[in-house]
């Protein structure tokens, strides 16, 4: 819900710049560094997207060969993939914050605005924190799905 | 094993996955990471790329347009706009033989120029002309092919998501590729028509007439389609005319479809909540498919396979045209079991090194457009193919008493009109890029 609202503050942003730049004439300007802050907000919104998607099953997959196999291997087959998805989002996350370490100690800044990268960095970490904990929880709702399965 | 041979690895174990049901995503993220570390050796390369690639990819300026059309298409589901639009399409084509069906398809070229996925086109004009023309007696086969075929034109005429996933892999201008996909939009959206007209006459008893409407009502439902024509322009033009960056122009069409929406009154706290979530779960799922692409390509890059694959065909001496067809042929195959987009990011990294290097009387930047077209047109065909055509998934289960059968037959025609369309539009390229020459 966060990454919502920040899309729609960085759709705001972007439309008032634009105003902004067609009225200079009257004495506005565009917002400045208005692409930094649209770079940054989408960032952190994508990366508060990923659980969300996670979470309602919305990641695409092939689902031709094994549609007719039966729901315990399907259940099973959830099981491993989000198994993989918890390991692959743990290593997005411990990279992003290294990586986030890397950019304090070098103190980057953006061009225009100047402020800290790791300012930004900190906010995607955060929706890459959520991730991997939504996708450890799916592991833990797909083997409840493999135990509903057998049961039946 | 050589670095050649680990990236020629990668195809099955890849696709392998993918049958296995693993998330495209995943899959191409996990055979990029581990083969990374094949290549070069060591886990550090690996690991230095993640640390910033991620961000890099999720924060690309160029990437941000997606979420926000997303956010537009949702907007526009949400509008009332499709039943204006397919209400000014009857009413001025409705009485001709097959008339409502083509109104169908021409309501989905208009809705197509504010949404930018197939999907929701398919969707959304699937709720306003089914009960239509099931009304008129319009065959089951008919009334849902035509509607899983229209929907594809929604990610033809642009805006489209897919086209700015494909400018951003082989950087190209994305207004240019919009001004190269609008004509053979366009055709696509006659050649449906003609499609309708020519199966209706083949098979007699497919559909109703419908009463003429008069020339007053006919003017007075064009009128009521200005929201979308305005929306249209505005992006379109703006960006073309240097007003706006694409991106802002994005944002510019999900402001005013979402203000459109609400003066409709179609548009809720609720709606709005829907919107933003049904965007933010695309988003998520898109921006996973470009991360996992973005790691697989970099391994692809280390393993050196596009350039040798693009050498090795270019000294073969073979034909550039047959390479072109086994290409468009392999999108048609993998086009029936995955989704364009993952199509797009998995194949163009090898694909287009392959076509720069061959020789088809075009300038790099025209033949760029022209491959880019033709690749987006045969890659839809994929949506209202079976076995896995989600175009007609989502078509027929809006219709409980057609069977699946039924659509994938009346859906034949249309793939027809599209492979006679790819051939036309490969022989003579001129009619993707007069647009663009014209207005550069």
């Amino acid at each position: 819900m966060a990454g919502g609202a920040v899309l729609i503050v960085v759709l705001s942003l972007t439309v008032i710049s634009i105003i902004g730049r067609a009225l200079i004439f009257a004495g506005l300007g565009p917002i400045p560094g208005d692409f930094e802050l649209v770079e940054a907000g989408t960032a952190f919104a994508v990366l508060s997207f990923l659980p969300l998607c996670q979470f309602h099953r919305g990641h695409v997959t092939v689902d031709l060969f094994l549609a007719r196999a039966g729901r315990r291997p399907n259940a099973m087959i959830d099981v491993v993939a989000n198994l993989l998805m918890t390991g692959a989002a743990g290593v997005i996350t411990w990279r992003l914050f290294l990586g986030l370490l890397d950019k304090r100690s070098y103190g980057e800044t953006t061009f225009i605005l100047q402020f800290p990268v790791w300012w930004s960095y900190t906010a995607a970490l955060l929706g890459a924190a959520v991730f991997t904990l939504v996708c450890a929880y799916t592991v833990w709702r797909s083997l409840g799905d493999v135990r509903e399965a057998a049961q039946r | 094993m050589s670095h050649l041979e680990l990236g020629l690895w990668s195809f099955p174990i890849l696709l392998g996955m993918i049958f296995l049901r693993i998330p495209i995503g995943l899959a191409m993220l996990m055979v990029g990471f581990f083969g990374t570390w094949l290549v070069t050796g060591s886990w550090i390369p690996i690991l230095a790329q993640m640390k910033s690639l991620t961000y890099d990819t999720f924060s690309n300026y160029s990437l941000s347009i997606v979420p926000l059309f997303l956010l537009m298409g949702q907007f526009a589901t949400r509008g009332g706009m499709s039943q204006a639009l397919f209400k000014a399409a009857e009413t001025w084509l409705g009485h001709r033989k097959g008339g409502v069906a083509m109104a169908a398809v021409g309501a989905c070229a208009g809705f197509g120029a504010i949404c930018g996925s197939s999907l929701a086109t398919a969707a959304t004009m699937g709720q306003v002309a089914l009960p239509e023309l099931r009304r008129y007696g319009y065959s089951g086969a008919l009334a849902t092919g035509c509607l899983a075929a229209g929907g594809t034109l929604g990610i033809l005429i642009p805006p489209s998501v897919v086209l700015v996933i494909y400018a951003i892999l082989t950087e190209q201008n994305i207004i240019k590729l919009f001004m190269a996909a609008m004509v053979p939009g366009v055709l696509a959206a006659l050649g449906y028509m003609l499609t309708i007209a020519v199966y209706v006459r083949l098979k007699p008893g497919s559909a109703g007439l419908r009463e003429r409407a008069g020339y007053g009502e006919r003017f007075t439902a064009i009128v009521a389609v200005w929201p979308v024509l305005v929306i249209f322009a505005v992006v379109i033009g703006g960006i073309y005319l240097g007003w706006f960056t694409p991106t802002e122009g994005a944002a510019v069409g999900a402001a005013g479809t979402g203000l459109v929406a609400l003066f409709n009154g179609g548009l809720s706290w609720r709606g709005l909540g829907e919107a933003i979530t049904g965007t933010a779960i695309s988003t998520g799922m898109i921006f996973f498919i470009v991360l996992g692409a973005a790691v697989y390509n970099g391994f692809l890059a280390f393993s050196q396979l596009p350039q040798e694959a693009a050498n090795t065909v270019a000294s073969m001496g073979v034909s550039p045209w047959l390479v072109l067809l086994v290409i468009l042929l392999c999108y048609l195959v993998f086009g029936c079991v995955m989704d364009s987009l993952s199509m797009i990011l998995l194949t163009i990294p090898i694909f287009f090194p392959i076509v720069s290097v061959l020789d088809f009387g075009l300038p790099a930047e025209e033949m760029a457009l022209w491959f880019g077209v033709i690749v987006l047109i045969v890659v839809e065909v994929g949506l209202i193919t079976p076995p896995v055509g989600m175009n007609l998934f989502v078509i027929n289960s809006m219709a409980p008493d057609v069977p699946l059968t039924r659509t994938y037959g009346g859906a034949l025609p249309f793939v027809l009109s599209d492979i006679i369309r790819v051939a036309i539009l490969i022989l003579f390229p001129t009619i993707t890029l007069g647009l663009v020459r014209l207005l550069y």
